[in-house]
């Protein structure tokens, strides 16, 4: 070893080379006996008993693991509570709904996702502690460049003794080597004149991380930017599909001639279609015409859209028949078939206190707003529009009282023809049957009989003339029941 | 002490001493040669590039399937009303359950201190993570909008103002088999690092040398490191069982958890998680006992292994079948009709060919392991665990398909029929599995040889 | 490089000795008081109007207790043969001991087993008519007319439970465990003498048929015991759920008994720390199964919300008594011993392990409390803890238990003499 050799490359340690785990185990045995404790042995598998020859205490690393996977309990169970209860947060809130009628945050439920951020919160401690405390990963380390050292991975065992050690003597500590049993013993050099990053790797690594931080910043500078032309379309993100839209013309076949003849691509429901659930084969229930009652055959009746929307045939049949066409008459004056109206409640509905409060909980509802709380045809909006029509901003037809002498016959206006009217509307009123449930509407005219029968006169006649007035009206009203 | 007896067969059973894991008076120095021999060899052997031609045209295959799936949308599958779940679903749950086998030997197989899983297990814990690869692609490519994928995480997006419910079983899956894969790989790579040093040390040619020099960490095999390696190999082992009885289960729970008849079963956690083992060991003896044949490693991969992994088929094949029992008695029993349908649908119903090849293969066939010769002939063993292979696959049809083709709504029922697509997906999943598999064979050590070195018998030194 | 024991039994005594002669007597004492103060005073329970009901209830609470730690030992022999396992010799014996158990514990069985063959419904309500129905008079009014006027649910049923068959399934469970527990013994028994390791290999060859034999008994015998306490809920999870629990005592047991009998002397070294180690580690992975299977049942029913299911689990923790059970179930149960027994220090310490095996017992007792007595109040599903019938009888029990224990171990060696694997045994080491 000559002085030159000294200056380039410093002395690690003595490696000593053993054939066998047993003889590795004595042979640190006795350097532990001895005094030295800057030792390692190399193996290529691990050799048990060789914790307690070498010394080695019991690693901290489950405790490591302990700890992290107790944080991940919280770090588990608080991202759902966020995610799936608290919505309060000003910036990226949670987002709070029910579903499959399971709480926001139901134990249960959640236990499955916590457990799986447990074994990963842990799995990573452990995995990296590992290296972490084993200070790897070391790629530059002077044993690598031994020749010899190559078999320490394959079928060799060794062990070196450190020049950091206290005890350690170079000549000693071979002789000793030697003594407990070690095949062939090397010096372990590091070499000096390597050990520094070349510096272009400096630069390298530089340059690296300023390439690196380019495309977040690019992405940061488009997120503030707007662009004229359209979105770029890399998957087709069903935008076009085999399917008419709603509202939309009728795809053109060639010049002028279309798929479907009227030009629409919606198609209306073949004639006759009933919609799921809408039998409604019980006549007196659903639109308060008599069972036994058939309509007169009258030459040329026509159903006009006003009459009804419904498709269902026994509806088409009980409309009012239309004068014939060529007479060109109005419409109200189509003489009606007051005999087709039921004149008494149809069966299934009880006609009792529960059903009376149910009709003027819904009276209140719908009806009040024009024919007011006790029917005399002075609610809100009519009022209101009475005293618009006043003015010339209106053209509004009157509400009618229910306690108009008419409307109170039983003769002209039977149980049924009030159902009627609720369900389908008459002259200007509309319908509301799509509102208000089949059972309701018989609730409301069980309610507007009752109301009838009291006979309640309105408090305080309206005068078109005082057109200022309508709001407090309605107030009063409220005590009348 | 390797006596010619001992030489030909080790699948004696002697209570006086362990029939030894490693034949052929191995020492350590063979061993490491026997192992790394493949890896140093300038060309595999041609079977192998058959096999990887093969597999390449399966995954090439199945590559533009999926850009045909991502071009024209989820139609092109069978998937249809009643039967929303179908191929894609009983692909990735049979992809899950054959990854579990590797976790199962590397992990529940170390901790009860079964030696003989050295030698297997660096094989099955790469297998579980390439069949991990084949199941996530699955549901991957279900959600239709692929590239939204990041929906299924819990991301905080402004655009988006949403998060994933935490309480559907399908996010848990998300997270189960997310979690499966990571500390899979984790698992699979540090068991892996002695033994790429290993290699590391044995490379001639530059890139090699930086590239294992790179994987291997710096590994030096000190005795420091090994202690703490050790613990942490067991801590290591100790989160993945609870972890791959969790997958399976949380698998399982997609389906307990609703109340179609058939699918609503409490016994559904454990049933699968022996149904995933059963089939995972099936497709551990399919590789190994043709990949010990190519590569000469009867000595490592002995007869005894293969027997053992036999014995835990036939085990968990007959687990699967008493749950396939009780879930009929406890149909019958509960006295629910919707219950008792949904099993009489399908042992006798439209689908009654499916039940049948799922009971011959998995409940009878592997009963001919109760014969020593079956169990420790390796050709025949390869024809029963294809078998079975076949019936866990068919398991998972039989309960995804049967129970949805007969909806609560009788005028729903329809039958289900594969699309070509389908079928191409499911052949050139197997592509993707074995492209993967013949790479790992070829690049990276394929037996824990710092393992096996530490079961060799003392005496022989 | 290890030093290597000699595959030889070195402990003084190794056998109960002239123990037994003693405590018989005194077990069976402490048996009768106990079991007659519960009888006492089970006549003054409020709701069981006279009748021995309550008594009845809390028997069955006991008696599967014992049952599941008997089974359980009985699975670990199984399993110990199936694996080949050559760690756990010098603790089989004890395992084996206890799994003979299941022939006195038939006896045990009895009381419960005579009054449904005399058609009584004292305990299991499928006895009698009526049981299905949620009104509680008309089910009165049926329970007295024929079969035919039962309800359709009932008369299905009746097929699996009536009395005839019942007796004749349980007599089978019995006779299937008692032949299999005394196969294992007595062939271990006859290689103390023998030496002979084809006895051994028989154990292994009988172990893989044995453990079908097991699981198939082990399914229908935690149905029928158990589950049938309320008719109408089922769970294809219950067999599990059952083995789970028992598996976990047996080791608990196992661990209990081991250290007894080093603590009197009678096994000094041949039960090591490394023996002890196992053990806490099973008795931990156990304890995790348990959690499993018991957390897995519950969200099952939990997420599907089926009312033909929930309402076992409604009354079991929506019932402010019941509810405290549940809680502590899951704490004591799973959490605590999790904890506890997490560590390699605290399984390796003798006296620690088995305080946590006598607490996972207790604990284990109050989860068939929890699984059965609910089901003795079937009509308002009230909390119902009487101590004055409970605690004597589950004393007087385990007394009774204690009795057949030396009964069946007398002066047999509680430790196998002459074993192929017990040098492997004794020179275990736990890494």
């Amino acid at each position: 070893m000559s002085h030159n050799q000294n200056q380039t490359s410093k002395l690690v340690g003595l490696l000593a080379e053993f054939d066998d785990p047993d003889s590795l185990v004595h042979a640190c045995d006795h350097a532990r006996q001895y005094g030295y404790k800057a030792m390692d042995a190399y193996s290529p598998f691990p050799v048990h008993g060789i914790d307690p020859a070498i010394g080695i205490q019991r690693t901290k690393l489950p405790f490591i693991v302990l700890s992290v996977a107790l944080c991940a309990v919280c770090l588990g169970l608080g991202m759902q509570w966020y995610t799936n209860k608290y919505d309060a947060s000003p910036i990226f809130p949670g987002y709070a709904f029910k579903i499959s009628g399971k709480p926001y945050f139901s134990l249960p439920a959640n236990i499955p996702v916590t457990f799986e951020v447990i074994v990963l919160s842990s799995a990573f401690a452990t995995f990296f502690g590992m290296w972490l405390l084993n200070q790897l990963p070391r790629l530059a380390n002077p044993l690598h460049r031994m020749e010899r050292f190559k078999r320490a991975t394959n079928d060799k065992f060794f062990l070196m003794i450190e020049t950091g050690d206290a005890k350690f003597d170079r000549s000693r500590t071979e002789s000793q080597l030697q003594q407990w049993g070690a095949v062939a013993i090397e010096e372990c050099r590091q070499d000096l004149t390597d050990i520094k990053l070349p510096s272009w790797l400096k630069l390298g690594g530089v340059l690296l991380a300023v390439l690196l931080l380019l495309p977040p910043v690019m992405i940061y500078r488009a997120m503030g930017m707007t662009n004229r032309h359209p979105r770029l379309h890399f998957m087709p993100d069903m935008d076009w599909q085999h399917k008419f839209k709603a509202q939309r013309m009728s795809p053109a076949l060639a010049e002028g001639s279309y798929l479907f003849a009227d030009l629409r691509s919606a198609r209306a429901p073949v004639a006759g279609s009933v919609a799921w659930g809408h039998l409604d084969t019980d006549g007196e229930m659903y639109r308060g015409i008599k069972k036994d009652w058939t309509p007169k055959v009258t030459a040329t009746a026509t159903v006009g859209p006003s009459v009804s929307t419904s498709t269902s045939s026994q509806d088409a049949a009980a409309a009012p028949p239309q004068e014939p066409t060529e007479k060109v008459a109005p419409p109200a004056v189509v003489e009606e078939d007051l005999t087709k109206y039921v004149t008494e409640f149809p069966e299934g509905v009880n006609v009792n206190a529960e059903l009376l409060a149910r009709g003027q909980q819904r009276f209140e509802i719908y009806c009040s707003v024009c024919h007011g709380y006790a029917g005399n045809g002075d609610g809100l909006v009519n009022a209101r529009a009475v005293a618009l029509n006043a003015t010339g901003q209106a053209t509004w037809t009157t509400a009618k009282s229910l306690h108009d002498p008419i409307v109170k016959d039983a003769e002209k206006n039977p149980l049924g023809r009030i159902f009627e009217t609720i369900s389908v509307g008459r002259n200007t009123m509309g319908p509301y049957k799509d509102q208000i449930p089949v059972a309701d509407r018989w609730a409301i005219v069980a309610y507007v009989k009752s109301l009838q029968e009291t006979g309640i006169k309105p408090l305080l006649v309206v005068d078109p003339a005082a057109a200022d007035a309508p709001a407090v009206e309605a107030a009063p009203t409220n005590s009348s029941d | 002490m390797a006596t010619v007896n001992n030489y030909l067969d080790n699948t004696y059973d002697d209570p006086d001493h362990r029939a030894p894991l490693v034949l052929g008076g191995m020492t350590y120095k063979t061993v490491t040669e026997t192992v790394v021999a493949p890896w140093e060899s300038d060309k595999p052997p041609r079977i192998w590039y058959l096999l990887f031609a093969t597999a390449v045209c399966l995954l090439m295959m199945l590559g533009a399937c999926i850009m045909h799936l991502l071009l024209k949308g989820v139609g092109v599958w069978g998937n249809s009303n009643p039967t929303y779940w179908a191929f894609p679903i009983v692909n990735f749950v049979f992809w899950v359950g054959i990854g579990h086998a590797g976790t199962l030997i590397s992990a529940i197989l170390f901790l009860f201190r079964q030696n003989w899983r050295t030698s297997i297990n660096r094989a099955a814990e790469a297998m579980t993570i390439f069949a991990v690869i084949c199941a996530g692609m699955f549901p991957g490519i279900h959600i239709g909008r692929v590239w939204a994928f990041y929906w299924l995480f819990p991301v905080p997006t402004e655009h988006l103002a949403m998060w994933p419910n935490f309480r559907s079983p399908l996010l848990w899956d998300v997270f189960a088999v997310g979690t499966y894969a990571t500390v899979s790989l984790l698992f699979w790579y540090m068991g892996m690092v002695p033994d790429i040093a290993t290699f590391r040390d044995r490379s001639k040619t530059k890139t090699k040398k930086l590239i294992y020099g790179l994987l291997s960490l710096g590994w030096t095999g000190s005795a420091r490191n090994w202690h703490r390696y050790e613990i942490a190999y067991t801590i290591l082992a100790a989160l993945a069982t609870p972890l791959v009885l969790s997958v399976h289960t949380i698998v399982s729970f997609d389906f307990a958890v609703s109340q179609v008849p058939g699918w609503h079963t409490t016994i559904f956690p454990p049933y699968f998680v022996a149904g995933a083992i059963f089939s995972g060991f099936a497709m551990v003896v399919t590789l190994l006992v043709p990949a010990r044949a190519i590569y000469g490693l009867q000595n490592l991969i002995t007869l005894r292994h293969l027997e053992n992994m036999n014995k835990i088929i036939m085990a968990t094949g007959m687990m699967v079948g008493t749950a396939y029992a009780i879930e009929f008695f406890i149909a019958w029993y509960s006295g629910v009709p919707w219950e008792g349908f949904a099993f009489y649908n399908r042992a006798f119903g439209n689908y009654w060919w499916a039940y049948w090849i799922m009971v011959s293969c998995n409940v009878i066939i592997p009963q001919l392991f109760w014969f020593k010769w079956c169990r420790t002939t390796p050709w025949f063993m390869v024809i029963v665990c294809i078998f079975v292979n076949i019936g866990m696959w068919f398991e998972r049809f039989v309960i995804t398909v049967t129970s949805l083709c007969r909806d609560f709504l009788p005028s729903s029922w329809a039958y289900f029929y594969p699309t070509s697509i389908d079928i191409m997906m499911l052949v050139g999943s197997f592509g993707l599995f074995m492209t993967l598999f013949l790479l790992f064979c070829r690049f990276l050590p394929i037996i824990a040889m710092s393992e096996v070195k530490g079961v060799i018998p003392l005496e022989e030194h | 490089m290890h030093q290597t024991r000699p595959a030889k039994i070195t402990s003084p005594i190794f056998s109960l000795k002239d123990g037994y002669v003693r405590t018989i007597p005194l077990a069976l004492i402490v048996g009768a008081v106990g079991i007659g103060a519960s009888l006492f005073f089970s006549l003054g329970d409020g709701l069981s109007d006279g009748s021995l009901r309550r008594f009845y209830y809390i028997y069955l609470v006991n008696f599967c207790f014992l049952l599941s730690i008997v089974v359980g030992c009985l699975f670990f022999v199984t399993i110990a043969h199936l694996t080949r396992a050559g760690w756990s010799v010098t603790v089989r014996r004890i395992a084996e001991f206890y799994a003979a158990c299941i022939t006195p514990l038939f006896i045990l069985f009895l009381p419960i087993l005579i009054p449904v063959l005399m058609n009584s419904d004292v305990v299991y309500p499928w006895v009698h008519g009526g049981w299905s129905l949620h009104d509680k008079t008309e089910a009165a009014a049926i329970a007295g007319l024929p079969l035919a006027e039962r309800p359709p649910i009932e008369v299905m049923k009746a097929a699996y439970l009536n009395p005839i068959f019942f007796g004749i399934r349980i007599v089978a469970y019995f006779l299937i465990w008692s032949a299999m527990a005394w196969f294992y013994l007595k062939t271990s028994l006859k290689q103390d003498v023998t030496g002979d390791k084809k006895l051994t290999l028989r154990m292994h060859a009988f172990s893989a048929p044995g453990m079908i034999l097991f699981a198939a008994v082990l399914v229908f015998s935690s149905f029928d015991i158990e589950m049938t306490l309320s008719p109408l809920w089922f769970s294809t999870m219950f067999p599990v759920y059952f083995f789970a629990g028992a598996a976990l005592s047996a080791w608990c047991t196992i661990t209990l008994t081991a250290s007894w009998l080093q603590q009197t002397g009678r096994v000094t070294d041949e039960i090591t720390t490394n023996h002890y180690h196992d053990l806490g580690k099973m008795m931990f992975g156990y304890g995790i199964f348990w959690g499993y299977i018991a957390f897995s049942q519950f969200l099952l029913i939990w997420y599907a919300n089926i009312p033909e299911e929930t309402f076992w689990y409604n009354q079991r923790i929506n019932h402010d008594g019941w509810r405290g059970f549940s809680i502590l179930l899951v704490a004591g149960h799973l959490f605590i011993p999790f904890f506890a027994i997490m560590g390699r220090t605290a399984r390796r310490n003798r006296k620690f392990l088995s305080a946590a095996a006598v607490f996972i017992l207790c604990m284990h007792w109050v989860d068939h409390y929890w699984l059965i007595m609910p089901e003795y109040d079937s009509v308002n599903k009230t909390f119902t803890f009487n101590p004055l019938v409970d605690l004597p009888c589950t004393v007087g029990m385990i007394a009774v238990f204690i009795a057949f224990f030396c009964l069946v171990a007398r002066d047999r060696p509680l430790v196998p003499l002459r074993d192929p694997r017990l040098g492997q045994s004794l020179n275990h080491v736990v890494h």
